[in-house]
């Protein structure tokens, strides 16, 4: 059987699609899942510093598709997981060092030696967007529950909807007393507005900058509410039925509760 | 609060070029990154308000082609008929393009195309374009997208100052660097950091500004602190340099203010008082969310 190529997008930047592939990586690996993650963000790559692995980098991306190195010798193994590996992408290169084509084998390859391949996509919707969503077949948006990053989100949704890859949401960096103050659409306002299938939901959390800094995935460590929160869309993605957690309708002392039994 | 309170309440000297109504070039200043979200589209609006508030007459060009974002921010997206694309591709004229502003008279915007992609963009054309701004205003803010593709080098092309934006986190900073690297020598980036937490910086979990910018080594053109009251002004299309007062609106009128030559006081954030909440979610060890 072969893998699942899964491209994390958003249109916009900076609204968590690297956290988010670092911690469905790890959260998947944690499960057992072989995991392979691809970072597609040439001249701007992260995904090796979220994961902590920024010095074991020896060969990229762009390596491996000038026939320079071997897919293989290219994958970092994680610190933790055994059986989750990262493709870095070039630092000083362009994005147009790939071809689509290029891109798509590489992916290929890289599927059939994993359950899942994870594809970090870099913002906006150029010509790098255009080889991250090339090999996939399917994908997960991810937005934050503000204006801009929806609208970014729905040019995404067009986009991948034209190519007929389906896709799924995650709404990330809720802020549940803002959503109740009025202050912020509500994940039914997004989901509304979307029309996709939502995969997650996940409150904003300031524990995510220094687990970031320190390229440490949050769910890594079980105690913080995160860490379950990306178990629970890594069960959705393997197929499970999973309720999803209602932070809007909480009370204060509901969720100072809740977050203790890590929620 | 009013740490930066003083460079507001002088005498606000007009810019130059509107009080003599001297048609001297203006300055054309393009707001990049690297990094997606760090703030760019919100630093250009709120910077190009703190300028008009001034008096200054400032136009703001949208060249994220396709993923445009700055005629929400200002709550003019219903006002948007034309478009960058349709100058560039010499449809309409400048003047039917720009947006005139609902908050201050001497705003306007030139926005992106919506349905287009960057790379229909003339990297020539765009910089006339930006040329014949500089000929009609004191300040031509440019709103770079994210990354480094097309769209960077278009957003470029016609500025001849930048000001870089960045979070106080290790993957932005990364991306500036490698940013400043690529604007190369004909600039002379100035650094926003953008959306500090003095809170977090105390207890050691997030990036000082010293620590920010004994990486980057730039000069330092404000500090603006990371608030919920930024995403509500957002989604409401109101920028916060509407405000006469606050933390806040205080640092883009200062850093307005520099960017116009005064001399101001040192960009600093101050520390706000815990409140009962914060120290009962840090007492449960939970994290407010």
């Amino acid at each position: 059987m072969s893998a699942r190529k899964i491209v994390i997008t958003s249109g916009k930047g900076g609204v968590g699609k690297t956290t988010t592939t670092a911690n469905l990586g790890a959260a998947l690996a944690k499960r057992g899942k072989r995991v392979i993650l691809v970072d597609a963000d040439i001249g701007l790559r992260n995904l090796d510093l979220v994961l902590g692995l920024e010095k074991r980098i020896v060969f990229d991306l762009v390596e491996v598709a000038e026939g320079r190195c071997q897919l293989r010798q290219a994958l970092i193994k994680d610190k933790r997981f055994e059986n989750l590996s990262v493709l870095p992408a070039a630092q000083t290169r362009d994005k147009d060092a790939v071809t689509e084509a290029q891109f798509a084998a590489i992916v290929d390859q890289a599927a059939e030696i994993a359950d899942y391949v994870l594809i970090d996509c870099p913002a906006g919707i150029e010509g790098g967007f255009r080889n991250a969503i090339a090999g996939a077949n399917e994908g997960i948006i991810v937005t934050t529950p503000e204006v801009s990053a929806i609208r970014d989100a729905d040019r995404v949704v067009g986009k991948l909807a034209e190519k007929n890859v389906p896709m799924r949401l995650v709404v990330n960096r809720l802020r549940p007393e803002m959503v109740r103050s009025g202050d912020m659409l509500s994940v039914d306002d997004v989901c509304e507005i979307l029309a996709i299938e939502l995969v997650g939901i996940v409150p904003d959390d300031e524990e995510v900058i220094d687990t970031t800094n320190r390229g440490e995935p949050i769910v890594l460590d079980e105690t913080a509410r995160l860490s379950a929160i990306y178990d629970k869309i890594a069960r959705r993605l393997e197929g499970e039925v999973v309720a999803f957690t209602n932070f809007e309708n909480q009370s204060f002392f509901g969720r100072l509760f809740g977050a203790l039994k890590a929620g | 609060m009013h740490v930066l309170r003083q460079t507001q309440d002088e005498n606000q000297p007009q810019d130059a070029a509107a009080i003599t109504g001297a048609r001297n070039l203006g300055r054309a200043i393009v707001i990049t990154s690297g990094k997606g979200g760090v703030g760019k589209t919100t630093t250009a609006a709120n910077l190009g308000t703190a300028l008009a508030q001034r008096g200054a007459r400032v136009a703001l060009v949208d060249a994220d082609v396709g993923l445009r974002n700055l005629d929400i921010v200002l709550g003019l997206e219903s006002r948007v008929k034309h478009h960058l694309l349709d100058v560039l591709d010499e449809t309409v004229t400048l003047d039917d393009a720009l947006v005139s502003d609902k908050h201050s008279d001497t705003l306007f915007l030139l926005a992106a195309a919506q349905t287009r992609e960057k790379d229909e963009v003339d990297t020539d054309k765009m910089r006339a374009l930006v040329q014949q701004l500089r000929e009609r205003f004191d300040y031509v803010l440019i709103d770079c997208p994210a990354g480094i593709e097309m769209g960077f080098k278009n957003a470029i092309a016609g500025a001849e100052e930048a000001i870089v934006v960045c979070t106080p986190e290790v993957s932005a900073v990364r991306d500036v660097d490698r940013v400043v690297g690529l604007l190369g020598n004909r600039f002379k980036p100035q650094l926003v950091i953008n959306r500090l937490r003095p809170q977090l910086v105390k207890k050691g979990k997030m990036l000082s500004v010293d620590d920010v910018n004994a990486i980057l080594r730039l000069p330092l053109l404000g500090v603006i602190a990371d608030e919920p009251e930024i995403i509500v002004t957002t989604n409401k299309g109101e920028p916060i340099a509407l405000r006469k007062d606050g933390q806040t609106a205080n640092a883009y009128h200062a850093i307005a203010a520099r960017i116009a030559g005064e001399d101001v006081a040192a960009p600093t954030v101050e520390l706000k008082k815990e409140s009962f909440l914060d120290k009962l979610g840090a007492f449960f060890g939970g994290r407010r969310s």
